[in-house]
């Protein structure tokens, strides 16, 4: 027995000793969306080339879709990139677990400086910035099919047209992201203050009103149309019309629709007999940088953070990869000004309210929210009863701030 | 139990005092320096082995574990914080929690490593005593291949064991007790224990309101479990009877086709069914352009038709599998007792009943087991064909209408990082599985009447 024990304990000792520890390292990691993973290589590159002082820095650059780095991120700190890119609905999260360092001040001026105020914005909590503007085409427009829709500026006609048509309408309304587009055009307003340590102070909501039942039975009327899906990804639809989606689709919604290829603002739609703007959010992809332990590294993470930002990166990333540009600077580009669908994301832009910070309950909320309209929940529920709905969906959101 | 327990510790007590009374010099000085009285009576490997695992402990102890082990109680107090813009890691709970339970393991395993030494010496003195003498080294040596050969086959097992599963799972029943979700994340900030909190708010109909949608979800997930586990179970059987009786043709074929959907892994069968039957799916444009529909039916947008979906492409998973293992065994029943009962002037449905159902029962009762605590877990299904949705008002954090408890488990981590809750919900799979295993195997004819069929 004792020599069976020896041999356990003995391991155990290895296993245990085994600890991580937090020594300065010559590595730096970056995580980037597979799109720009070379993109980012290059980039990186030259500008090691021009800072010799880093010279003994080995930088690798990682596909890790924006979506799955928050997760890997809080799951894994130690083990995380250093430099990663999120879409900003994730910030609060981050900063709430303190996976992000917020940026220096000379950074954050030059970062409040040159790009959009949402997309900074989009980028602070509380009176802190948190991460590095990298793009502002994180909304959501019109693709549609010319062929089908003929009116694209008013949601009855594209949902009668896609009916008469037997094409399909996709918007995804249990989604935190899309619903929106009705009740913030409706007027309503639903807003989170921060503090800077990412936790949530205040609710701003007034969904339990008027405009708000008005906007919800624009919503269940939409999800009775036999044209009407719940989606937003352009891949995944089999039967396009019209669909609700960002420029990240832009190229899928292209090669699909081929010569019918068109897109537009979002359309108005019926809120009580009057015809009304979909608005929605305008949204942001954010460059973080992990909090470090040692001086030198920090710097060379500001500073490459701060580069891969700027405004030349980015037309140049736009180049590559076609992502729309948060630098004001670069917005102004022809190459980007030319683009259909930033185009026809920037004539939205008139009616979305930049996107600020959300707690992650939101998203989930919402979702029930739009997964309860779609079953029909409410299909025969009178305005009082969609108030009380709404009611219990505004307490709830007020909920989380506290 | 209890009383035992203390029985046995007082006999091992005095055992303990005996040796130190009665010893020599040589038992009396292994007390504190282990493998002492080895050493000088010649068993130079026990000894070395004991003092080389005593000051490894001890060195382990003093120079890492105790940092980790004497903190377990707060799970550190030193936070994170910032010199400049540089950030100076404070406490890491996570580390002291998984380090501290290692350590005390460790201890156990110490002062359990002590008393075996103080057996030795006992052992080896009377042996002495009585003139007999002492298994030399290279004895010791040779019976781990020999004699004690099942440890040194083991060994490499229960370590893995203990490292890779035990530690985890005491680990996960801690953090239960404890508030780390997504604002007490470690490196960068502290968890410390609650106490029964996250139980309470389990529980508890008020307050977060995690109460009801818990018990919903269990529900569904024993409802699901149950019609996963008997109708693939009962219609797989059907299927092989029918596969097996004389005069069907083509038997392999039918096999065959049925048995190409396990051919295709899962992940893609399902994903790939699951879009199917989306609003704009196969199923609905073929049914929409046939006129036999005015408008899409909302498969998996409608809390009852995304479950009875879920149970019946769920069959059509199950049954071949089911199918397989039956076929097999309808072969075994003996012959006879279809003769003998066709003679008797049974019908078929009666011979079904008196003979194929008790044997099959009987024989597949643990398999039967097995898949029912399978399906309580049946990640993949669910998963991967709706994600757990439709979700609803009336449900909170996440949870679905289709959710099992371990799929909801999976989206509070993922999506929320709530390990709090995920892991009070992990100790409640625990307990439902557990139970119901108890209680189904202790009833099972095949565990009762072990010979019945022989």
């Amino acid at each position: 027995m004792k020599k069976f024990l020896a041999i356990v304990l003995a391991l155990c000792l290895v296993v245990a000793l085994a600890v991580p520890a937090y020594a300065a390292d010559k590595t730096l990691k970056v995580w980037v969306a597979d799109a720009v993973v070379d993109f980012t290589k290059e980039q990186i590159d030259a500008f090691m080339a021009e800072h010799p002082e880093y010279a003994d820095y080995a930088v690798t650059v990682e596909p890790v879709g924006e979506g799955d780095a928050a997760s890997n991120v809080l799951t894994d700190l130690d083990a995380a990139a250093d430099i990663f890119g999120f879409p900003q609905d994730q910030l609060a999260r981050l900063v709430a677990a303190g996976a992000l360092i917020e940026l220096s001040e000379e950074n954050a001026a030059v970062v409040a400086e040159e790009n959009s105020a949402g997309s900074v914005a989009a980028a602070t909590m509380g009176d802190l910035v948190y991460a590095y503007p990298l793009t502002a085409d994180n909304g959501y427009f019109l693709y549609y099919d010319k062929s089908v829709v003929t009116d694209p500026s008013s949601l009855e006609a594209i949902v009668a047209d896609c009916e008469a048509a037997g094409k399909g309408f996709y918007m995804e309304i249990n989604s935190g992201y899309y619903m929106p587009a009705f009740f913030f055009g409706a007027g309503c307003t639903l807003t989170y203050d921060a503090d800077d340590t990412g936790a949530f102070t205040a609710c701003n909501i007034d969904y339990a009103s008027d405009a708000g039942v008005g906007a919800l039975k624009a919503i269940i009327k939409l999800a009775q149309s036999p044209a009407f899906h719940n989606g937003s990804s352009i891949g995944n639809a089999t039967n396009v019309g019209a669909i609700v989606d960002g420029t990240w689709d832009a190229n899928a919604a292209k090669e699909l629709l081929g010569e019918n290829y068109a897109c537009a603002k979002l359309p108005t739609f019926d809120c009580e007999g009057t015809p009304t703007q979909m608005s929605g959010f305008a949204g942001f992809k954010l460059l973080g940088v992990k909090p470090q332990t040692d001086d030198e590294k920090l710097a060379l993470c500001d500073e490459l953070a701060l580069f891969l930002a700027s405004g030349e990166v980015q037309v140049a990333r736009y180049n590559a990869a076609g992502w729309g540009p948060s630098n004001l600077a670069a917005q102004a580009d022809p190459a980007v000004q030319a683009d259909e669908a930033l185009s026809a994301y920037a004539a939205q832009g008139a009616f979305t309210i930049p996107q600020g910070q959300y707690p992650g309950d939101y998203w989930s909320l919402a979702t029930a929210l739009g997964d309860s309209v779609i079953a029909g929940d409410y299909n025969s529920a009178d305005d009082a009863a969609l108030l009380a709905v709404l009611q219990n969906f505004q307490d709830t959101c007020i909920g989380y701030a506290k | 139990m209890i009383s035992r327990f203390f029985r046995w510790l007082g006999t091992d007590l005095k055992e303990i005092g005996l040796t130190f009374a009665e010893g020599d010099w040589k038992t009396k000085l292994s007390f504190l320096l282990m493998g002492f009285g080895q050493l000088l009576r010649g068993q130079i490997v026990r000894g070395l082995t004991m003092l080389a695992l005593e000051g490894g402990i001890l060195y382990y102890l003093l120079d890492f574990g105790w940092g980790y082990l004497k903190n377990i109680l707060t799970l550190g107090v030193v936070e994170t914080h910032k010199e400049g813009r540089r950030t100076v890691y404070g406490d890491n709970s996570f580390l002291i929690l998984l380090y501290g339970l290692l350590t005390i393991v460790i201890i156990l395993a110490l002062i359990y490593l002590w008393r075996v030494n103080v057996r030795q010496n006992r052992e080896a003195e009377q042996r002495l005593k009585i003139g007999k003498r002492l298994p030399t080294n290279r004895e010791d040596l040779a019976s781990l291949f020999d004699k004690n050969f099942d440890k040194t086959l083991l060994a490499l097992p229960v370590l893995g064991i203990f490292v890779f599963t035990v530690l985890p799972i005491i680990f996960m029943i801690c953090i239960a007790f404890t508030n780390y979700d997504v604002t007490h994340q470690p490196p960068a900030k502290l968890f410390t224990w609650v106490g029964l909190e996250n139980f309470k708010a389990l529980f508890g109909l008020g307050g977060e309101g995690f109460g009801g949608t818990f018990f919903y979800v269990l529900g569904w997930t024993l409802v699901w479990a149950f019609f996963a586990t008997f109708l693939t179970y009962f219609l797989g059987m059907a299927v092989a009877i029918m596969i097996n009786k004389k005069g069907i043709r083509l038997k392999k074929l039918w096999r065959t086709i049925l048995v190409m959907t396990i051919a295709v892994p899962q992940f893609v069968s399902l994903l790939y069914v699951g879009k199917m039957f989306a609003t704009d799916g196969l199923v609905n444009s073929y049914l929409l352009k046939w006129g036999w529909i005015q408008s899409a039916i909302p498969f998996w947008d409608n809390a009852t038709y995304a479950r009875i979906l879920i149970i019946l492409i769920n069959l059509w998973i199950g049954i071949p599998y089911t199918m397989l293992i039956v076929t097999g065994l309808l072969m075994n029943i003996p012959a006879e007792l279809y003769e003998s009962a066709r003679i008797d002037g049974a019908n078929p449905f009666q011979t079904f009943r008196k003979i194929t159902l008790p044997y099959m029962l009987f024989v597949t009762g643990p398999f039967l087991l097995t898949q029912f605590i399978g399906n309580l877990n049946n990640f993949n299904v669910i998963f991967l064909l709706n994600r757990g949705r439709p979700q609803s008002m009336s449900l909170t954090n996440n949870a679905g209408s289709t959710d099992l408890l371990v799929t909801w488990l999976y989206k509070m981590t993922i999506n929320d990082s709530n390990y709090k809750i995920a892991a009070v919900i992990g100790i409640m799979v625990f307990v439902v599985t557990a139970v119901i295993s108890l209680i189904v195997y202790n009833t099972m004819p095949s565990v009762k009447d072990e010979e019945g069929f022989q």
